[in-house]
């Protein structure tokens, strides 16, 4: 059984496949504002590199934002057309959980631009402060309050040294704690509205 | 602060853009005002040749915005006519002032909750022929003092 993993919700790009719930192969990398032109073509690259047909693919997980309006759009879009026309389920966590360090209480941040932050606090399985948008100053006085958290996330922008995580593997380790979704009624994350 | 100039023909209009090039800051945004036919894109043009962009820069009226990447650096260029009484987040904000690039906004009227304090204002007034008469207004003392 194969698992593809999408997410595009921030400046990077991720693709990954899994066999079995084990991550077989991935690639992430800074592709702002061109996720729509390398998305597919990359996982096609993986899927021909691991010999995957694509009747194989059973299952989507898909990280649904908050996150760059488009970005977030483009690995939705992907992932509902995927599951529409391979039958696959289809699974979509929050962009900021896939950032969370394993067991760790973790501050994920994904810069919403305009002196804001969107931030979601995790636990291992467990909800701190559920995702928001937040003033980057009160992200900062959170980060003081809780000496103990660690900050997870691309956050140079906070002037700070975030701890970048697999998000892909994070996808899929929150799998089982998750509902398959209706490729029909699933609609991206966006907290700006 | 406010500077002006006038140009008498298309290149000198693109030398201006070529000039806001070498003396602007990363993430500068430029809203430009002005009829049609005024001239704003042939200032457009400026910017990108300037920033060795080998595509065509035409307004993106139909698309709203086009990014080009194949220049020292990314040239945002934004057109927001088709915004007007709009009331639609686009996600433009992720656009504006990004930190690597230079954004230059047509009709910004129409997007003026978007437009970052420290944007540099740009009106560009048909005098006669291809007479232009440009009007910057910026408090970037360095980019001011630089066009003089």
């Amino acid at each position: 059984m194969v698992t593809v993993l999408l997410d595009s919700s921030n400046t990077n790009l991720s693709v990954g496949v899994a066999r079995d719930n084990l991550l077989l192969d991935y690639v992430s990398y800074e592709a702002w504002q061109r996720q729509s032109e390398f998305m597919i073509v990359e996982l096609n690259k993986l899927l021909e590199k691991h010999n995957i047909a694509k009747e194989e693919i059973k299952e989507v997980i898909v990280a649904k934002g908050p996150g760059s309006y488009t970005g977030v759009r483009i690995a939705i879009t992907i992932a509902k057309t995927i599951a529409v026309a391979l039958d696959a389920k289809l699974y979509a966590v929050s962009s900021l959980r896939v950032q969370k360090d394993g067991a760790v209480p973790s501050i994920c941040v994904i810069n919403a631009r305009s002196g804001r932050s969107y931030v979601g606090v995790y636990q291992d399985q467990e909800i701190i402060v559920n995702d928001c948008i937040m003033k980057n100053d009160e992200v900062l006085n959170y980060l003081n309050e809780h000496p103990d958290y660690v900050l997870c996330g691309e956050a140079a922008y906070l002037g700070k040294e975030g701890k970048q995580t697999n998000n892909l593997q994070e996808m899929l380790n929150l799998k089982d704690s998750l509902e398959s979704i209706n490729p029909l009624s699933l609609k991206p994350v966006y907290m700006k509205d | 602060m406010e500077f002006q100039i006038t140009t008498k023909s298309a290149e000198e209009t693109m030398q201006l853009g070529a000039r806001f090039v070498a003396l602007c800051k990363p993430g500068s945004t430029f809203c430009l005002t002005g009829d049609l036919g005024a001239g704003k894109t042939t200032l457009v043009r400026g910017i990108a040749k300037a920033l060795n962009i080998k595509s065509v820069v035409q307004s993106p009226t139909f698309n709203i915005m086009k990014v080009y990447f194949d220049g020292n650096k990314p040239l945002i260029h934004i057109d927001a006519y088709r915004l007007a009484d709009l009331d639609t987040d686009i996600g433009l904000d992720e656009y504006i002032g990004y930190e690597t690039g230079i954004t230059v906004i047509e009709w910004p009227e129409f997007i003026r909750n978007l437009i970052p304090e420290n944007a540099i204002e740009v009106n560009i007034t048909h005098v006669k022929d291809d007479m232009r008469n440009i009007k910057i207004i910026s408090n970037d003392k360095e980019l001011m003092e630089g066009l003089k």
